[in-house]
């Protein structure tokens, strides 16, 4: 069963992403912050991250880029979820070297599907 | 204080922001921002460094409330003869209440009290409702600002020149010979206020010259400024940023509130630096333009 460590401040907005991938059979890691998701990230090594761009102790573009420059995260598929104009969103991704995004607010289906796609 | 506006019939109160706690404060900013494009949390540590870097005068900084319910803030820098609008932000389910007017008008009052001359503030590019609600009160465009991004990664432009790295007492020296309009954000104030600020001076084989400023914090580089002092501003802004990333290869960057006439543009888009997002500045003379004092918040009884 595939991991996914979802990095979001929001409460309300990791809660379903939480439980939309716990129905869809997926085993999720959670942190309120960029702290502690690098933190995860690191020991447990999960399948894919979950991330926000908002975090209110760093940008989440510096997640990434902490991310990408450690041997140990390099190779994990980062998805950037955000609010952001779409051509913002797929500037940043490029930029930062994450795999894709998902936009808020979150479409269940639409969200399911994306993980999944990212995951193949 | 109570003021002259209302929410859903109950007078709206405004109380100094000196009365709450930080993490009272983080609550409510956070609250005010969770639906925004560019929401910009910040935890208590955060905000406290913020407060201390931009010189938020926490008396003249309002929370706002109606029947004990908490619906909105706003905080205001204040520096010598001139003030700084920021963090301003209503719940989302009690806007167009007239809360952010409130909260201003406020604000611009305080600022009135401490004789400054002006006040100045940023809004996001598209926040149609605050833009609209400071051209209502006064507030002028001044300029077009910038936000943006360099991800860590090798220098994209050769580190030309010859480098001079310089101590604090130089930057100093230079970042206060500051021209008049410079955001905020990266007043030489704000740079006063910083642990880790570092900088440069380039000089280039054609004569061009000139120095950058940055903070360097442990993940990010910030608060970048770039002076061309001779030559080609291109040139001499490719060389200060070359010099600048490779020293810190492996730090996200993040250049905020450049203005959109910076004559250094094509030296950050050459270096990677990607547009996030724009604000608008914008002015309230006090001194010339009276308007907004047409309806004062009056006092608690």
């Amino acid at each position: 069963m595939p991991t996914i460590l979802v990095i979001e401040d929001i409460p309300d907005n990791a809660a379903l992403a939480r439980r939309v991938l716990n129905a869809y059979g997926y085993s999720v890691l959670e942190a309120a912050d960029a702290a502690s998701g690098l933190d995860m990230a690191l020991e447990q090594h999960p399948d894919l991250i979950l991330l926000d761009l908002g975090l209110p102790d760093a940008d989440g573009q510096t997640v990434a880029g902490v991310l990408r420059g450690t041997p140990e995260t390099q190779n994990i598929p980062i998805v950037v979820f955000t609010a952001w104009p779409e051509e913002t969103a797929r500037q940043m991704v490029r930029a930062y070297g994450c795999n894709g995004f998902i936009r808020k607010p979150l479409s269940v289906i639409d969200f399911a599907q994306a993980i999944a796609s990212y995951l193949s | 204080m109570t003021t002259d506006g209302f929410h859903d019939g109950s007078a709206i109160e405004l109380t100094p922001a000196a009365s709450f706690t930080i993490d009272e404060l983080v609550a409510i900013y956070n609250q005010t921002r969770i639906d925004y494009i560019v929401p910009m949390p910040m935890n208590s540590q955060r905000l406290a460094e913020y407060i201390r870097l931009y010189d938020v005068n926490l008396d003249a900084s309002f929370v706002a409330k109606a029947d004990g319910d908490i619906l909105g803030l706003a905080m205001l820098g204040v520096r010598r003869d001139h003030a700084w609008v920021t963090r301003l932000g209503v719940l989302p389910n009690r806007r167009k209440g007239g809360i952010g007017r409130a909260l201003m008008v406020a604000m611009v009052e305080a600022a009135r009290q401490h004789w400054l001359k002006y006040v100045q503030l940023e809004v996001i590019l598209n926040n149609t409702p605050a833009h609209k609600l400071f051209l209502a009160l006064g507030f002028e465009e001044t300029n077009q600002l910038l936000v943006m991004r360099r991800p860590p990664g090798p220098v994209k432009q050769p580190a030309v020149g010859s480098i001079e790295w310089l101590d604090w007492s130089q930057l100093q020296r230079l970042v206060r010979q500051q021209p008049h309009g410079v955001p905020w954000t990266n007043q030489s104030d704000s740079y006063d206020h910083m642990a880790m600020v570092e900088g440069c001076r380039v000089n280039l084989a054609d004569g061009g010259r000139g120095w950058c400023i940055f903070r360097r914090q442990p993940l990010v580089l910030s608060h970048i400024r770039l002076h061309t002092e001779a030559g080609d501003p291109n040139a001499v802004g490719s060389a200060l940023l070359a010099h600048v990333h490779q020293r810190h290869s492996r730090l996200d960057t993040q250049a905020e509130n450049i203005r959109c006439d910076d004559p250094h543009l094509a030296a950050y888009e050459q270096h990677g630096y990607i547009e996030a997002f724009q604000r608008i500045e914008m002015l309230l003379n006090l001194v010339a333009n009276e308007r907004v004092n047409k309806n004062p918040p009056q006092s608690a009884s």
